[in-house]
């Protein structure tokens, strides 16, 4: 006969405030099995901890059922308490009176009291069909796979080579840099953005620990924590990236022009080119969908393969997919401007003078189209006002939801620049809901721009309209002055934000990276695991896992980096052991559960007995991450979860109903 | 010109924002972020027409035409708190007095109370005149009855010393 503990938190007036406490353990104390019941302030505290201990040691308990916050707080507290105190730390059982009682029914405390005593009851049934288990371990591949090479996949790559780690730092534009590359200046110091990125961009090309794949993406991944294998599919460049020096005679004499996608397709660059005057590797790359020679054939063109003197031109190169071994993920995909084409009232789109914020960085931008003067693309004549409009497609439910974190700072920045940049009489504009400078050195730099005679409108333009000349005016109502205003503009900006990647649902997929409702992907906990993804092993850096600026997202990708490190320095990792085992006598080898399962864990193994063959399921441990659907979903009950088994989920339905057929017959 | 305030049709008027910087010595004092914290807490705000964070909005923006010949900006009872606890460190009393210098400078009308206590000083050398009060016991009295020393008018050169400081001031 189990001997069971029962242990009832108040977690300060979180449970105690609505549960009545002191009645759920006298409760327990009736439980069939309960030896001892005891209610106390924070059982997760040291004294709460101790008193577990000392009840196992004295009372000779072996099962110990804890009512508490969420399983996901603090089961591993408490197994740990239990382990310390000689018993097998996987007879522990967490009961949810936080959650899935006080906070939930907070205007009804008696209902919520008897509900925590029906909770307990189950909790008890279940205590007492529970088994010891063992942890495992796996020994770990020491390298990892870094996806997405703009600084936040740098960043990350070149912590961990620093710290020893091989790196594999997989990009799918030709160069590395991404959104940052594309920048002017940063915001608040206005350090020049390729001066501080290109050095590193630079050490991740020449780190004797780092593999670079640009025109590369990750196709498939296989495995678990600690043992991933992923496919790299490394497409054609058309150019041969040990003779190609970078010199660019071939875009001289390509005729073939091409709108350049880093250049936001401001200007044009050609079928052939480098993707940036800063890129690494500077190496030239062929546009396959623009090429004459490769959408034609053979006899075509052919003109830079006359013009490389290295004789780097290959029109032959096939796409190659490498196999590679790791031991964790950074995944650091970044994100995707707001596209203003959605947002029709603001005419992007259909007035040329009407730019998105990354279109105004690259205008201003000493490698863009302008040269670094602030030109309007519609006449390349220099505006006289320029007009900001803030929270495009961001703080919109319409569109998204959440703010951008970015927008506001993006534009101080950019009217800061054109107030340099331009002539003293351009007027500025900058429209806004909030202004909301939170960072380090933010708030200064807000009022730096109205130190320079930037005018800040209190409010949101509604639409924006094109006289017959086609200049453009909106009508914006000034909360500051209760004025309704008119500003005509020769340059609208729009302060667009960061929206998700268009193809991050697949990277969530291929990772098994869950995404939130935002549609960025989702941390393994919003305040003590943001680095980590809910898959272990995959870690989460910069902007794919929510808006991010430059500062946060280099803090992020170091973290990330370390938190990489600390799972595989060991190299070798304890797994958890719920997971599914498969009794042999009882598979009939039918294979419903082998495409059921989501994370690849069934493999179909074949045993010749008695010189028949005969398939079974055989569970993968390591790669198992116990859901249970196999479980549930196999005919003959062949595969059971550990810890979750038949008999210990029926017990725990029967002893939730139990108390309410009473009552019924009553 | 690229703004205007569809409500009354106004343009902003640079030259003159430009002259009111100039009093304030640049744009230090206008420097503000809208908290409203000025207009919340303004002792004179039943009586005005315009809000100080209004008024200091209006001067960013270039809206001053009107400004100085309002009445507006006499209401003002110059209590500070607006500059006390600004926090941005501006000043809707400055840009008030700065206005009111405008003002002055247009020959635009002032209101009476001001042109008195001008008057008022020239003659007498005090900001107020001396009055007579009601004692506890409801006997009126003056100065003389409480044996106060007499207050002499001003000298003839304080005057001379009065009208060269805000000859000087205009310049």
């Amino acid at each position: 006969m189990a001997r069971v503990g029962v242990y009832v938190c108040h977690c300060g007036l979180n449970i105690a405030g609505v549960v009545d406490v002191e009645k759920v353990a006298e409760y327990a104390k009736t439980l069939p099995g309960v030896v001892v019941t005891k209610h106390y302030t924070y059982m997760c505290s040291e004294p709460g901890q101790r008193m577990i201990q000392d009840d196992i040691k004295a009372k000779k308990l072996d099962r110990i059922v804890i009512a508490t916050c969420s399983p996901r707080m603090h089961e591993e507290t408490f197994r740990r308490a239990v382990a310390e105190a000689g018993l097998n730390p996987y007879l522990t059982e967490i009961v949810n009176l936080r959650e899935q009682v006080s906070w939930a029914h907070i205007h009804e405390p008696g209902k919520a009291t008897e509900k925590a005593k029906a909770l307990v009851r189950m909790g008890v049934a279940r205590a007492r069909l529970l088994e010891p288990l063992e942890k495992h371990r796996v020994s770990v591949e020491k390298s990892v796979l870094v996806v997405g090479g703009g600084i936040a996949g740098i960043q990350a790559s070149l912590d961990l080579a620093n710290a020893g780690f091989p790196v594999y730092l997989v990009e799918k534009a030709p160069s590395i840099g991404g959104r940052m590359a594309q920048l002017d200046k940063t915001f608040p110091t206005l350090d020049c953005s390729a001066c501080i990125l290109t050095p590193k961009m630079v050490e991740v090309t020449k780190h004797p620990n780092i593999t670079m794949l640009t025109n590369a993406e990750v196709t498939d991944v296989k495995g678990f924590v600690g043992n991933y294998e992923a496919s790299i599919l490394k497409k054609p460049r058309y150019v041969d990236e040990k003779r190609c020096v970078g010199c660019e005679l071939c875009t001289k004499v390509c005729p073939v022009k091409v709108p350049d996608k880093f250049n936001e397709n401001l200007a044009e660059t050609r079928a052939i080119s480098i993707y940036s005057a800063h890129a690494a590797p500077k190496i030239a790359t062929i546009n396959p969908d623009h090429c004459l020679r490769l959408k034609h054939d053979k006899g075509v063109c052919g003109k830079c393969q006359e013009a490389c003197e290295a004789k780097a031109i290959n029109f032959e190169q096939q796409p190659e997919t490498i196999q590679v071994k790791v031991g964790g993920v950074v995944l650091a995909v970044g994100s995707e401007v707001f596209n203003a084409l959605e947002m029709a009232e603001l005419g992007y789109g259909r007035f040329k003078n009407v730019v998105s914020n990354i279109e105004f960085e690259r205008i201003s931008d000493a490698s863009g189209p302008t040269g670094g003067k602030i030109l309007s693309p519609k006449d390349g004549k220099t505006p006289r006002t320029i007009a900001f409009i803030q929270c495009v497609g961001s703080r919109d439910k319409r569109f998204h939801e959440y703010c951008c974190r970015v927008g506001c700072m993006v534009t101080l920045k950019q009217a800061i620049l054109a107030r340099e940049k331009v002539h003293e009489n351009v007027r500025i504009y900058v429209c806004y809901i909030d202004m909301r400078a939170f960072g380090k050195g933010y708030d200064e730099f807000y009022r730096r721009a109205r130190d320079m005679d930037i005018d800040f409108v209190a409010g949101l333009p509604s639409e924006i309209h094109a006289t017959s000349d086609g200049s453009l005016y909106f009508d914006v109502y000034d909360k500051g002055t209760n004025k309704l205003l008119q500003i005509h503009a020769d340059l609208v900006v729009l302060g667009t934000g960061l929206v998700p990647n268009k193809n991050l649902a697949d990277v969530s997929a291929l990772f098994h990276a869950s995404r939130s409702a935002d549609g960025f992907l989702l941390e393994a906990h919003p305040k003590l695991k943001p680095l980590e993804s809910a898959m272990a092993g995959v870690f989460l850096a910069g902007a794919c896992q929510g808006p991010k600026d430059i500062p946060d997202t280099v803090a992020q990708a170091s973290g990330a980096a370390a938190k990489a490190m600390d799972l595989l320095s060991q190299g070798e990792i304890e797994l958890e052991p719920l997971k599914a085992i498969v009794d042999e006598d009882l598979c009939s080898g039918c294979k419903i559960c082998a495409p059921i399962c989501p994370f690849l864990a069934i493999e179909m193994k074949t045993d010749i007995v008695d010189g028949k063959e005969r398939p079974r399921a055989e569970v993968i441990e390591a790669v198992c991450q116990g859901c249970g659907l196999c479980s549930s979903t196999c005919p003959t009950g062949a595969i059971k979860i550990q810890q979750y088994s038949n008999k210990q989920v029926m017990t725990q339905v029967e002893a939730a109903l139990a108390e309410t057929c009473a009552e019924g017959g009553k | 010109m690229s703004l205007i305030d569809l409500m009354s049709m106004a343009k902003p008027n640079i030259e003159t924002r430009d002259k009111i910087l100039a009093r304030l010595s640049g744009k230090e004092l206008v420097n503000c972020f809208q908290c409203i914290k000025c207009t919340s807490g303004c002792t004179a705000l039943k009586l005005l027409e315009l809000k100080p964070h209004e008024i200091i909005k209006l001067v960013n923006l270039g809206f001053v035409d009107e400004l100085p010949s309002s009445d507006i900006i006499w209401t003002c009872v110059t209590c500070l708190k607006c500059v006390q606890r600004c926090p941005q460190k501006a000043s809707p009393y400055h840009v008030i007095i700065a206005l009111r210098n405008l003002a002055v400078e247009k020959e635009a009308k002032v209101p009476e109370g001001y042109l008195k206590a001008v008057s008022q000083i020239l003659e007498t050398g005090q900001v107020e005149t001396y009055q007579k009060i009601v004692t506890r016991k409801m006997e009126t009295v003056d100065r003389e009855c409480l044996k106060l020393p007499k207050i002499n008018p001003p000298k003839q050169s304080f005057q001379a010393v009065f009208m060269k400081a805000m000859e000087e001031k205009k310049a």
